[in-house]
């Protein structure tokens, strides 16, 4: 067991506490500067947004793979408490049709934090997208009970950008 | 309650169609059920739609179950069958 586990208990709260680092590197945004109304207006869920400087994305947090949308530019996490995220690179990329995106995952895998899920070709998703910013939204709201978006500016792959009070 | 529809936009039920999709069938309190590919999905939920993974000319089966089923029917037909613009 965790010194934390041993300091706050398996009922405690701090089991309820998720933090999601950031999949990319890159600028990181509120969604509400997110260039989709979709997006900014959190119809798919509330999270954050970075507009990415690689073109590598990896796992948030440990979680299973739910779903690889069959163009690869989506990949959909489920984790603890049967929390929901959707990692969306750029906006209206689904009309790229799967070119410049190498997905690495594959339906009910199970990942660790930092592992690999998809390769993109920045340039291409650039020249040819509507925008390169990448939301990731928790798509189950009835999961979350707050949300505290962690620094600014740009992040690197890997650091800690949204802590999550989950409700179970 | 229960009506069958094609998918009729080029990209399919993916993020923004789903989560419009979500977004109608929450206004109702009936349970609402997309079938597909001998698949069955909770309505209300935006990663169960998503991981039908429907492209463009499929088609899917609505449920409804509820005080308002048909109204909810009704109004994710017209959804779908108007490319998910509002």
């Amino acid at each position: 067991m965790s010194v934390f586990g041993k300091l706050f208990g398996k009922s405690g709260e701090s089991d309820k506490t998720l933090v999601l680092s950031a999949p990319l590197g890159g600028r990181l945004l509120p969604l509400s500067e997110v260039p989709d109304d979709i997006f900014a207006g959190k119809v798919l869920g509330d999270g954050f947004a970075i507009e990415p400087n690689e073109g590598l994305v990896v796992a948030p947090f440990d979680c299973q793979v739910a779903q690889v949308f069959r163009t690869g530019h989506a990949i959909g996490l489920t984790g603890p408490g049967g929390l929901e995220v959707l990692v969306h690179v750029g906006i209206d990329t689904v009309k790229l049709a799967g070119v410049g995106f190498k997905p690495r995952v594959s339906e009910g895998q199970k990942l660790r934090t930092g592992d690999v899920m998809l390769e993109f070709d920045l340039e291409h998703v650039r020249a040819n997208a509507k925008s390169t910013v990448t939301p990731i939204v928790i798509t189950n709201r009835d999961a979350v009970g707050s949300l505290e978006l962690l620094g600014s500016g740009t992040v690197k792959r890997g650091d800690p950008v949204l802590r999550v009070l989950r409700k179970s | 309650m229960e009506k069958t529809v094609r998918i009729l936009n080029e990209e399919g039920l993916h993020a923004r169609p789903a989560g419009l999709f979500v977004k109608k069938a929450s206004e109702f309190v009936s349970t609402v059920e997309v079938r597909a590919n001998g698949m069955a999905k909770n309505g209300k939920s935006i990663m169960a739609l998503m991981s039908l993974g429907l492209a463009k000319d499929a088609e899917i089966t609505i449920t409804a179950k509820g005080a308002d089923a048909s109204a909810a029917v009704e109004a994710l037909v017209d959804l779908v069958a108007k490319k998910f613009q509002l």
